[in-house]
C-alpha cells in the first residue's frame, strides 16, 4: 500500500522528471550525428597526438567548410581526434586522410564514415515512423489483452498509461543524452534510436507485469451479478460486478506482490548492462549508458507511476460519478 | 493433473522426469559443442557472420538516378547494375563481397534505388571507388605495318640474341624514328572512341559476309561527328585491319572492305548473346545501366574491428556470468536451473546466429549482452509466483507447477508487446535497425522457450518437499530473503 499511500508524492517526482527532462532537451538541444544530418566523420589516431588547434588549422586550410575536431580515444586506446565534416567527395577525403595522418607520429584513419544528406533524413523519417507505429500498436493490444477488466476502469486507461509510463521512460535518457551531447559532444546516432527502442519495449513490459497483477486481483476480488432483459426482441444478459475490496486496495497489493519481480529483473538487467558499459567496446559504452538511465526510470515508473496512475483516474472518475462504490457494467447479446 | 490420477508409481513418474531433464541437458551441451566448433574451426561451414565494423571493410552506398527511366524498367536495370558492380568489385579478389539493391521503403515519397557494396578487409576504399566508378572504354584502332615490322625486328633480334647465349634476351627502350616501340598489338590509336557513340544494340548476324549465322553481334551508331570520323578512317584505310578494343583489349579485328559512311559497324567478338546485350547495355549507357553517385562511405581499419569483437565478447562472458551468480544467490536451487535455462538461451541464440545467419555487428552484441538480462525476466516471474505458493505451505513442486499457470499471462502479454514492435521495427527499420530487430524478436521467443521448457522440465525434476520440512533442501528450494 506503501506506493499507492504515497502516490501523489511519487506522480509529483515524476512530473518534475519529466517536465525537468523536457526542459534539458528543450534549451540544451541534441546533437544530431551525420547519422541523421549527412556529413563525415574521421577519427584518426596516433601514437603521438598532435596539438589539436594545429591540426585544426590544417583543416581549415581544405575549405570543407565549418569543421569540429573532438579528442578521443580509440578501441586500442591510443590517442585519437574526431573530425567531423560536411559530407566529403572522394578526392575531398582523400585529401583530408593524407593531411591529418602527416602530423603527429604514425597517424592512421582507424574510422571513416560519409553519409549523404539524403540517408540521413531518410533514417530520421524511419525512426520516428517506427517508434510511433510501436507505440500505437501497444496501446491496442494492452487494451485488447487487457478488455475483461472492465471494473471500474476501461482497458483502454491502462493502454493510455502504459503510453505515458513509456514517454516519461524514454524522455529520461534522451534528457541525459541531451547533456552528454552538450557537455561532452557525444552525438545522436542510430545506436541510441536503438537504444530508446530498448528501453521502450523493457518499459512497457514492466508496466504490462504490474497490470497484469492488478488484472488478476481484481478477477478475484469481485462478484459479479447477471440480470436479464429482453429489448426489441434480442435477449441481452447485463453483468454488474461489485469489487468486494477497495480498488486502490487492489492495485496496492498488486504493486507489492510485483515488486520483487521488477526490482530483481532490473537488477540482472542492469548487470549486464555494466558489464557493457565497463568491458565492452567503446563504440556501445553511450549506448549502456542510455539503456541504463532508461531501465533506471522504466523501474520507477512501472512501481510509482503506473498504478498509482491509475488509481488516481479511478477515484477521479468514482467522484464524479458519485457514485459510493466502484462498479462496472457489460452487456452481452444472448 | 494430480499425482493420484498418474497411472504409474511415484517412482517410475521420477524416473521420466529425470530422463526429460537429462535430455534436454545433453541437447543443450550437443547444441553447444556444435555451436563451439563452427565458431573455432577455420573450415567450418556454418561460421559466425561479422559485420564490416566488426571484421573491417567497407561499405558504400551508391544511389542509382533512375529519374529518366521508366519506372516498369528499373528491377531489371538495377539488376543488370549490380551484376556489372559485382563483376568490377570481383576484381579486388577480396572474400565474400556483398553487393546488393536497396530500394528506399515507402515512408519517401520517391523510392529511391540504392546499391550497396560492402567489402570485408578492403580499408583504403580510393582504389574500390574508382574501379566501381570506372567506364568501359571502347577505342577503334588501325592495324599498323610499319608497328608490326618493327615487332618483328625487335622479336627477331630476341630470339637470336636467345640462340646465341642460350637465354632469352630482352631488349628495352629500342626507338626506331623517335618512337618508342610498344609491345602490345600492333594498332594505332584512330581517335575514334566510345565517346562518339550513340546507341548500341545487340543483333543476331544474318549469314552474310562471311559471319555465323545467329551470331550475336552487337551493332554501333556514331554522333554525327563519330560517323564522318568514321567514314573519314575507313575511306582512308580499305584492305586495312580494323581493330576493335574494349578496355584494351582486342574483340574483334575486322577488315575494312570499303569506306563506311552509314555512321554505322558491327562488333562481332565470339560473343554469346548474354555477352553481346551487356556489352550493348555498356556502351550505349557509357559506364552502366544508370548513372551512379557514391552517398555514404563507411571504413574501419579491421585491427579496430577485431578489439571492438574482443570487448564485446568479454562483456558477454562477463555480463553473463554475473547474471547467473545473482540467480543463483537470490533464488538457490532454482536459481540453479534459471542458470541452465539461460546458458539454453545463449547455445540457442549464437546457433540461430550462425544458421540463418544474422550478420553480427557491435550494436547487435551489445543488443545481445542486454538480452542476457532480460532473458530471465520469465523465470523470475515464475519464481516469484512460485515463492508465494511455497511460502503458504505447498509443496515444492506443486509451487512450481502453480507458479508456470500464474505467471503465464504476464509472460504473454508482456512478449506479445516486445514481439510486435519487433515485427514493426523490422518493417519500418533500415538494415542496421532491421538486423537489431531480428536479434531483438528472435530473443523475446527463445527467452519465451527456454523459460518453458528448460526451466520448467528441470524445475519440476528437484524433489519435491514441503517448505516446513526445514531440512537444507527446503532452504535451497526457497530463494529470496526468506528463510
Amino acid at each position: 500500500m506503501f506506493f499507492i499511500a504515497y502516490k501523489k508524492v511519487f506522480i509529483a517526482i515524476a512530473a518534475v522528471v519529466m517536465v525537468g527532462s523536457v526542459a534539458i532537451i528543450g534549451s540544451l538541444g541534441l546533437n544530431l550525428g551525420i547519422d541523421f544530418t549527412g556529413g563525415s566523420l574521421t577519427e584518426v589516431s596516433y601514437q603521438t597526438a598532435p596539438d589539436k588547434t594545429e591540426l585544426e588549422n590544417l583543416i581549415n586550410t581544405q575549405n570543407l567548410g565549418g569543421i569540429s575536431v573532438r579528442e578521443s580515444v580509440d578501441e586500442a586506446g591510443r590517442d585519437a581526434y574526431l573530425i567531423r565534416t560536411r559530407d566529403l567527395s572522394e578526392p575531398e577525403r582523400v585529401e583530408l586522410e593524407s593531411a591529418v595522418t602527416s602530423l603527429g607520429d604514425a597517424g592512421e584513419i582507424s574510422r571513416f564514415t560519409s553519409i549523404g544528406p539524403v540517408i540521413g533524413q531518410e533514417l530520421r523519417d524511419k525512426a520516428l515512423y517506427a517508434i510511433l507505429g510501436v507505440v500505437m500498436i501497444i496501446v491496442i493490444y494492452v487494451a485488447f489483452a487487457f478488455r475483461g477488466i472492465g471494473t471500474p476502469v476501461s482497458s483502454w486507461t491502462y493502454g493510455a498509461i502504459t503510453i505515458f509510463v513509456l514517454v516519461h521512460d524514454v524522455l529520461v535518457p534522451t534528457a541525459l543524452m541531451s547533456v552528454l551531447g552538450y557537455m561532452a559532444g557525444v552525438e545522436v546516432d542510430v545506436l541510441f534510436v536503438m537504444a530508446l527502442l530498448a528501453v521502450l519495449g523493457y518499459s512497457v513490459n514492466d508496466t504490462i507485469v504490474v497490470f497484469d497483477r492488478v488484472r488478476e486481483n481484481l478477477m478475484a476480488n469481485r462478484t459479479e451479478k447477471r440480470t436479464k432483459r429482453e429489448e426489441a426482441g434480442v435477449m441481452y444478459e447485463d453483468v454488474q460486478y461489485t469489487l468486494t475490496k477497495p480498488y486502490d486496495q487492489i492495485v496496492g497489493t498488486a504493486v507489492r506482490e510485483t515488486l520483487a519481480r521488477s526490482i530483481n529483473t532490473s537488477l540482472t538487467t542492469f548487470i549486464a548492462l555494466i558489464a557493457l558499459y565497463f568491458l565492452g567496446g567503446a563504440v556501445t559504452q553511450t549506448f549502456a549508458l542510455i539503456l541504463m538511465a532508461g531501465v533506471l526510470a522504466g523501474t520507477y515508473s512501472s512501481i510509482c507511476i503506473a498504478s498509482p496512475l491509475v488509481v488516481i483516474y479511478a477515484q477521479w472518475r468514482a467522484k464524479k460519478e458519485k457514485a459510493g462504490s466502484v462498479e462496472g457494467e457489460k452487456s452481452v447479446v444472448l | 493433473m494430480t499425482d493420484s490420477s498418474q497411472p504409474q508409481t511415484p517412482d517410475s513418474q521420477g524416473f521420466i522426469r529425470a530422463f526429460r531433464a537429462l535430455v534436454i541437458v545433453l541437447v543443450v551441451a550437443g547444441l553447444a559443442f556444435w555451436v563451439y566448433q563452427n565458431a573455432v574451426q577455420p573450415e567450418a561451414d556454418k561460421p559466425f557472420k561479422l559485420g564490416l565494423d566488426l571484421a573491417g571493410g567497407s561499405h558504400l552506398v551508391y544511389e542509382a538516378d533512375v529519374s529518366k527511366i521508366d519506372a516498369a524498367e528499373v528491377p531489371e536495370l538495377m539488376s543488370v547494375l549490380r551484376d556489372v558492380i559485382e563483376r568490377r568489385v570481383n576484381v579486388f579478389g577480396v572474400s565474400e563481397p556483398i553487393v546488393q539493391v536497396e530500394s528506399s521503403s515507402f515512408v519517401t515519397d520517391e523510392p529511391i534505388q540504392r546499391l550497396v557494396v560492402e567489402l570485408p578487409g578492403v580499408s583504403d576504399v580510393s582504389e574500390a571507388v574508382a574501379e566501381i566508378g570506372r567506364t568501359p572504354l571502347l577505342e577503334f584502332k588501325l592495324y599498323d605495318e610499319a608497328l608490326a615490322a618493327q615487332q618483328d625486328t625487335l622479336r627477331n633480334l630476341e630470339s637470336l640474341g636467345e640462340s646465341a647465349t642460350g637465354s632469352r634476351a630482352e631488349i628495352g627502350n629500342v626507338t626506331i624514328d623517335g618512337e618508342a616501340i610498344s609491345p602490345e598489338l600492333p594498332f594505332k590509336d584512330t581517335g575514334l572512341t566510345g565517346r562518339y557513340l550513340e546507341t548500341a544494340a545487340l543483333e543476331f548476324a544474318g549469314g552474310n559476309s562471311g559471319q555465323l549465322s545467329n551470331e550475336p553481334l552487337v551493332s554501333v551508331r556514331f554522333t554525327d561527328e563519330g560517323a564522318k570520323l568514321f567514314a573519314e578512317i575507313t575511306r582512308n584505310n580499305v584492305n586495312k585491319q580494323l581493330g576493335i578494343f574494349l578496355d584494351g583489349e582486342m574483340l574483334s579485328a575486322p577488315n575494312i572492305n570499303e569506306p563506311i559512311t552509314g555512321g554505322t559497324a558491327i562488333i562481332s567478338g565470339g560473343f554469346t548473346a548474354e555477352e553481346a546485350k551487356e556489352l550493348a547495355q555498356n556502351l550505349s549507357f557509357g559506364a552502366l545501366p544508370v548513372p551512379i553517385e557514391l552517398q555514404s562511405t563507411q571504413t574501419v581499419g579491421a585491427s579496430l574491428g577485431a578489439e571492438v569483437l574482443g570487448k564485446g565478447m568479454q562483456a558477454g562472458v562477463y555480463g553473463l556470468g554475473l547474471v547467473l551468480l545473482f540467480m543463483l544467490l537470490w533464488y538457490r536451487l532454482p536459481g540453479l536451473v534459471a542458470g541452465v535455462a539461460l546458458l539454453s538461451y545463449v547455445t540457442i541464440m549464437l546457433a540461430l546466429f550462425q544458421l540463418i545467419p544474422v550478420t553480427l555487428t557491435a550494436a547487435g552484441l551489445a543488443g545481445f549482452v542486454l538480452s542476457l538480462g532480460m532473458a530471465v525476466d520469465a523465470n523470475v516471474l515464475v519464481f516469484e509466483r512460485m515463492k508465494e505458493e511455497y511460502a503458504r505451505g505447498v509443496s515444492s513442486r506443486e509451487a512450481a507447477r502453480v507458479g508456470f499457470m500464474r505467471a503465464w499471462s504476464a509472460i504473454r502479454d508482456g512478449n506479445i508487446t516486445s514481439l510486435l514492435s519487433a515485427i514493426i521495427l523490422f518493417w519500418f527499420g533500415t538494415s542496421l535497425v532491421k538486423g537489431f530487430a531480428l536479434v531483438f524478436g528472435i530473443g523475446v521467443i527463445m527467452s519465451m522457450l527456454t523459460a518453458l521448457v528448460v526451466t520448467r522440465t528441470l524445475l519440476l525434476t528437484l524433489p519435491d518437499i514441503k517448505k516446513s520440512a526445514g531440512t537444507l533442501l527446503a532452504t535451497l528450494l526457497g530463494n529470496g530473503i526468506q528463510k
